[in-house]
Protein backbone atom coordinates (compact mmCIF):
# COMPACT_ATOMS: atom_id res chain seq x y z
CA UNK A 1 0.00 0.00 0.00
CA UNK A 2 1.11 3.39 -0.90
CA UNK A 3 2.81 5.69 2.16
CA UNK A 4 2.07 8.94 2.35
CA UNK A 5 4.30 11.98 4.47
CA UNK A 6 2.56 14.50 5.60
CA UNK A 7 4.00 16.95 2.85
CA UNK A 8 2.02 14.78 0.47
CA UNK A 9 -0.57 14.14 2.52
CA UNK A 10 -1.05 17.89 2.54
CA UNK A 11 -0.85 18.09 -1.44
CA UNK A 12 -4.38 15.52 -1.50
CA UNK A 13 -6.72 18.95 0.20
CA UNK A 14 -9.32 18.22 -2.21
CA UNK A 15 -8.85 21.75 -4.02
CA UNK A 16 -8.18 23.00 -7.36
CA UNK A 17 -8.96 19.27 -9.14
CA UNK A 18 -6.55 17.74 -6.73
CA UNK A 19 -7.86 14.63 -4.45
CA UNK A 20 -8.95 14.85 -0.98
CA UNK A 21 -7.35 12.51 1.36
CA UNK A 22 -7.63 12.19 4.77
CA UNK A 23 -5.45 10.76 7.98
CA UNK A 24 -6.04 8.73 10.55
CA UNK A 25 -4.56 6.39 12.89
CA UNK A 26 -1.55 5.60 10.57
CA UNK A 27 -4.39 5.06 7.88
CA UNK A 28 -4.74 7.38 4.65
CA UNK A 29 -8.60 7.29 3.46
CA UNK A 30 -9.79 9.01 -0.36
CA UNK A 31 -12.66 11.21 1.12
CA UNK A 32 -12.86 12.47 -2.45
CA UNK A 33 -16.22 11.23 -3.24
CA UNK A 34 -17.92 11.51 0.11
CA UNK A 35 -20.82 13.83 -0.07
CA UNK A 36 -19.41 15.42 3.29
CA UNK A 37 -16.31 15.93 2.30
CA UNK A 38 -16.92 18.48 -0.39
CA UNK A 39 -13.96 20.82 -1.79
CA UNK A 40 -11.90 19.17 0.58
CA UNK A 41 -13.54 20.44 3.66
CA UNK A 42 -15.76 19.08 6.55
CA UNK A 43 -18.15 20.21 9.22
CA UNK A 44 -16.78 24.36 8.55
CA UNK A 45 -13.40 22.93 10.74
CA UNK A 46 -11.64 20.41 8.62
CA UNK A 47 -9.97 20.21 5.73
CA UNK A 48 -8.87 17.59 3.68
CA UNK A 49 -4.90 16.79 3.61
CA UNK A 50 -4.22 16.72 7.19
CA UNK A 51 -4.10 13.89 10.11
CA UNK A 52 -7.50 14.26 11.76
CA UNK A 53 -6.36 11.72 14.58
CA UNK A 54 -7.20 14.03 17.02
CA UNK A 55 -10.03 15.80 16.11
CA UNK A 56 -12.03 12.33 15.87
CA UNK A 57 -12.00 12.47 19.32
CA UNK A 58 -13.71 15.49 19.58
CA UNK A 59 -15.85 14.48 16.65
CA UNK A 60 -19.78 13.38 17.16
CA UNK A 61 -19.29 10.31 15.43
CA UNK A 62 -16.70 7.37 15.56
CA UNK A 63 -14.21 5.72 13.34
CA UNK A 64 -16.97 3.63 12.00
CA UNK A 65 -17.77 5.96 9.38
CA UNK A 66 -14.31 5.41 7.85
CA UNK A 67 -15.89 2.30 7.00
CA UNK A 68 -17.68 3.73 4.02
CA UNK A 69 -14.49 5.67 2.62
CA UNK A 70 -11.42 3.55 0.85
CA UNK A 71 -8.23 3.44 2.22
CA UNK A 72 -5.55 4.29 -0.18
CA UNK A 73 -2.46 4.33 1.87
CA UNK A 74 -0.15 4.70 5.18
CA UNK A 75 0.79 7.26 6.75
CA UNK A 76 4.73 7.79 7.72
CA UNK A 77 7.05 10.24 9.50
CA UNK A 78 8.47 12.40 7.29
CA UNK A 79 12.44 11.32 6.01
CA UNK A 80 14.79 11.00 8.98
CA UNK A 81 12.01 11.18 11.65
CA UNK A 82 11.16 8.39 14.46
CA UNK A 83 9.02 5.93 12.61
CA UNK A 84 5.78 6.23 15.62
CA UNK A 85 2.66 5.29 13.23
CA UNK A 86 1.15 1.85 14.69
CA UNK A 87 2.12 -1.43 12.50
CA UNK A 88 -0.19 -1.79 9.24
CA UNK B 1 -27.20 44.36 13.85
CA UNK B 2 -27.23 42.32 17.27
CA UNK B 3 -23.97 43.86 17.23
CA UNK B 4 -23.19 43.18 21.49
CA UNK B 5 -24.94 39.38 21.05
CA UNK B 6 -22.12 38.89 18.65
CA UNK B 7 -19.50 40.39 20.45
CA UNK B 8 -20.37 37.97 23.59
CA UNK B 9 -19.87 35.28 21.37
CA UNK B 10 -16.77 36.11 20.10
CA UNK B 11 -15.39 37.03 23.34
CA UNK B 12 -16.21 33.22 24.79
CA UNK B 13 -14.30 32.09 21.88
CA UNK B 14 -16.34 31.03 19.14
CA UNK B 15 -15.10 31.37 15.81
CA UNK B 16 -18.25 33.28 14.57
CA UNK B 17 -17.48 32.82 10.66
CA UNK B 18 -17.00 28.51 11.63
CA UNK B 19 -20.58 28.80 13.57
CA UNK B 20 -22.68 30.66 10.81
CA UNK B 21 -21.48 28.17 8.18
CA UNK B 22 -22.39 25.11 10.57
CA UNK B 23 -25.90 26.74 10.50
CA UNK B 24 -26.19 27.94 7.10
CA UNK B 25 -25.49 24.65 5.77
CA UNK B 26 -27.33 22.97 8.16
CA UNK B 27 -30.15 25.29 7.38
CA UNK B 28 -29.85 24.03 4.21
CA UNK B 29 -29.96 20.27 5.13
CA UNK B 30 -33.38 21.09 6.83
CA UNK B 31 -34.59 22.64 3.98
CA UNK B 32 -33.30 20.54 1.07
CA UNK B 33 -34.59 17.57 3.90
CA UNK B 34 -37.96 19.07 3.83
CA UNK B 35 -38.02 19.18 -0.12
CA UNK B 36 -36.78 15.65 -0.72
CA UNK B 37 -39.22 14.43 2.27
CA UNK B 38 -42.40 15.66 0.29
CA UNK B 39 -41.37 12.96 -2.45
CA UNK B 40 -40.18 10.01 -0.14
CA UNK B 41 -43.77 10.46 2.02
CA UNK B 42 -45.61 10.85 -1.92
CA UNK B 43 -44.19 7.60 -2.55
CA UNK B 44 -45.26 5.92 0.63
CA UNK B 45 -48.03 3.81 -0.90
CA UNK B 46 -49.92 0.69 -0.20
CA UNK B 47 -50.34 -0.88 3.35
CA UNK B 48 -46.67 -0.67 4.68
CA UNK B 49 -46.14 3.02 3.22
CA UNK B 50 -49.36 4.44 5.05
CA UNK B 51 -47.89 3.03 8.31
CA UNK B 52 -45.14 4.94 7.62
CA UNK B 53 -47.07 7.87 5.77
CA UNK B 54 -47.99 10.59 8.94
CA UNK B 55 -44.53 10.08 10.80
CA UNK B 56 -42.80 10.72 7.52
CA UNK B 57 -44.93 13.71 7.68
CA UNK B 58 -44.03 15.14 11.08
CA UNK B 59 -40.42 14.66 10.34
CA UNK B 60 -41.07 16.58 7.36
CA UNK B 61 -42.50 19.36 8.61
CA UNK B 62 -40.26 19.37 11.81
CA UNK B 63 -37.45 19.17 9.64
CA UNK B 64 -39.27 22.39 8.26
CA UNK B 65 -39.66 24.15 11.33
CA UNK B 66 -36.01 23.55 11.99
CA UNK B 67 -34.89 25.97 8.80
CA UNK B 68 -37.62 28.32 10.07
CA UNK B 69 -36.01 28.47 13.55
CA UNK B 70 -32.35 28.43 12.24
CA UNK B 71 -32.59 31.69 9.83
CA UNK B 72 -32.85 33.91 12.91
CA UNK B 73 -30.09 33.04 14.23
CA UNK B 74 -28.05 33.33 11.24
CA UNK B 75 -28.88 36.89 10.79
CA UNK B 76 -28.49 37.92 14.55
CA UNK B 77 -24.37 36.27 14.21
CA UNK B 78 -24.35 38.38 11.31
CA UNK B 79 -24.42 35.62 8.85
CA UNK B 80 -26.76 35.23 5.83
CA UNK B 81 -28.43 32.69 3.33
CA UNK B 82 -26.48 32.20 -0.14
CA UNK B 83 -28.13 34.63 -2.96
CA UNK B 84 -29.23 31.69 -5.08
CA UNK B 85 -31.38 28.87 -4.46
CA UNK B 86 -29.13 26.52 -6.05
CA UNK B 87 -25.92 27.71 -3.76
CA UNK B 88 -28.05 27.37 -0.87
CA UNK B 89 -29.13 23.25 -1.73
CA UNK B 90 -25.92 22.74 -2.67
CA UNK B 91 -24.34 23.46 0.93
CA UNK B 92 -26.44 21.49 2.59
CA UNK B 93 -24.41 19.41 5.60
CA UNK B 94 -26.49 16.31 4.48
CA UNK B 95 -26.44 14.38 1.86
CA UNK B 96 -30.10 15.01 -0.28
CA UNK B 97 -32.25 12.38 1.26
CA UNK B 98 -33.37 10.98 -2.52
CA UNK B 99 -35.95 8.59 -3.36
CA UNK B 100 -34.31 5.15 -3.97
CA UNK B 101 -34.27 3.54 -6.97
CA UNK B 102 -37.12 1.57 -6.43
CA UNK B 103 -39.66 3.73 -5.09
CA UNK B 104 -41.80 1.11 -4.05
CA UNK B 105 -39.17 -0.30 -1.65
CA UNK B 106 -40.51 0.84 1.65
CA UNK B 107 -37.50 -0.55 3.55
CA UNK B 108 -35.19 1.82 1.31
CA UNK B 109 -37.62 4.55 1.49
CA UNK B 110 -37.12 4.30 5.15
CA UNK B 111 -33.28 3.44 5.45
CA UNK B 112 -32.89 7.00 3.84
CA UNK B 113 -35.13 8.60 6.12
CA UNK B 114 -33.17 7.18 8.77
CA UNK B 115 -29.58 8.15 7.49
CA UNK B 116 -30.65 11.53 6.69
CA UNK B 117 -31.75 11.56 10.89
CA UNK B 118 -28.03 10.40 11.55
CA UNK B 119 -26.61 12.82 9.59
CA UNK B 120 -28.73 15.59 11.20
CA UNK B 121 -27.70 14.14 14.74
CA UNK B 122 -24.64 14.28 14.09
CA UNK B 123 -24.81 17.76 12.71
CA UNK B 124 -26.51 19.44 15.92
CA UNK B 125 -24.39 17.24 18.31
CA UNK B 126 -21.58 19.34 16.44
CA UNK B 127 -23.10 22.42 16.47
CA UNK B 128 -23.85 22.00 20.33
CA UNK B 129 -20.46 21.20 21.08
CA UNK B 130 -19.13 23.64 19.88
CA UNK B 131 -21.25 26.30 21.54
CA UNK B 132 -21.84 25.29 24.93
CA UNK B 133 -21.00 27.10 27.95
CA UNK B 134 -19.97 29.83 24.91
CA UNK B 135 -23.29 31.23 23.14
CA UNK B 136 -25.90 30.06 24.97
CA UNK B 137 -29.12 31.27 22.41
CA UNK B 138 -26.94 28.86 19.79
CA UNK B 139 -26.54 25.95 22.35
CA UNK B 140 -30.47 26.43 23.03
CA UNK B 141 -31.42 26.29 19.28
CA UNK B 142 -29.57 23.65 18.23
CA UNK B 143 -29.84 21.64 21.58
CA UNK B 144 -34.20 22.20 20.74
CA UNK B 145 -33.25 21.20 16.72
CA UNK B 146 -31.34 17.99 18.26
CA UNK B 147 -33.92 16.38 20.64
CA UNK B 148 -36.59 16.72 17.42
CA UNK B 149 -33.78 14.55 15.16
CA UNK B 150 -32.86 12.31 17.80
CA UNK B 151 -36.96 11.33 18.29
CA UNK B 152 -36.78 11.40 14.56
CA UNK B 153 -34.16 8.81 14.25
CA UNK B 154 -35.81 6.82 16.80
CA UNK B 155 -38.95 6.60 14.90
CA UNK B 156 -37.34 5.48 11.86
CA UNK B 157 -34.89 3.06 13.38
CA UNK B 158 -37.73 1.21 15.28
CA UNK B 159 -39.66 1.28 11.72
CA UNK B 160 -36.33 -0.63 10.13
CA UNK B 161 -36.47 -3.09 13.59
CA UNK B 162 -33.43 -2.28 14.65
CA UNK B 163 -34.50 -2.53 17.97
CA UNK B 164 -36.24 0.13 20.79
CA UNK B 165 -35.11 2.96 21.54
CA UNK B 166 -37.78 4.13 23.85
CA UNK B 167 -40.01 6.91 21.88
CA UNK B 168 -43.79 6.63 21.74
CA UNK B 169 -45.49 8.39 18.68
CA UNK B 170 -45.54 12.18 19.00
CA UNK B 171 -48.86 13.63 20.23
CA UNK B 172 -50.01 17.48 20.29
CA UNK B 173 -48.31 19.79 18.38
CA UNK B 174 -45.61 19.39 15.92
CA UNK B 175 -42.65 20.49 17.39
CA UNK B 176 -42.59 20.38 20.91
CA UNK B 177 -39.14 21.53 22.09
CA UNK B 178 -38.14 24.12 18.39
CA UNK B 179 -41.80 25.86 18.64
CA UNK B 180 -40.37 27.76 21.33
CA UNK B 181 -38.29 29.63 18.23
CA UNK B 182 -41.05 30.02 15.70
CA UNK B 183 -43.04 32.44 17.99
Amino acid sequence: MRRFTPTELAQHHGQDGAPAYIACAGCVYDVSDSFLWRRGRHQARHCAGADLTAALEEAPHGPDLLARVSQVGLLVPPEGATDRSPAP
Amino acid sequence: MAKVAQEMVKRAGVNLDELIELLVTNAAAELTTYYYYTILRANLIGLQGEALKEIAEVARIEDRNHFEALVPRIYELGGKLPEKMNDFHDCSACPPASLPADPTDVQAILKVLVEAERCAVRGYTHVCNVTAGKDHRTYDLALSILHEEVEHESWFSEFLGEGPSGHLMRRGETSPFVGKFLR
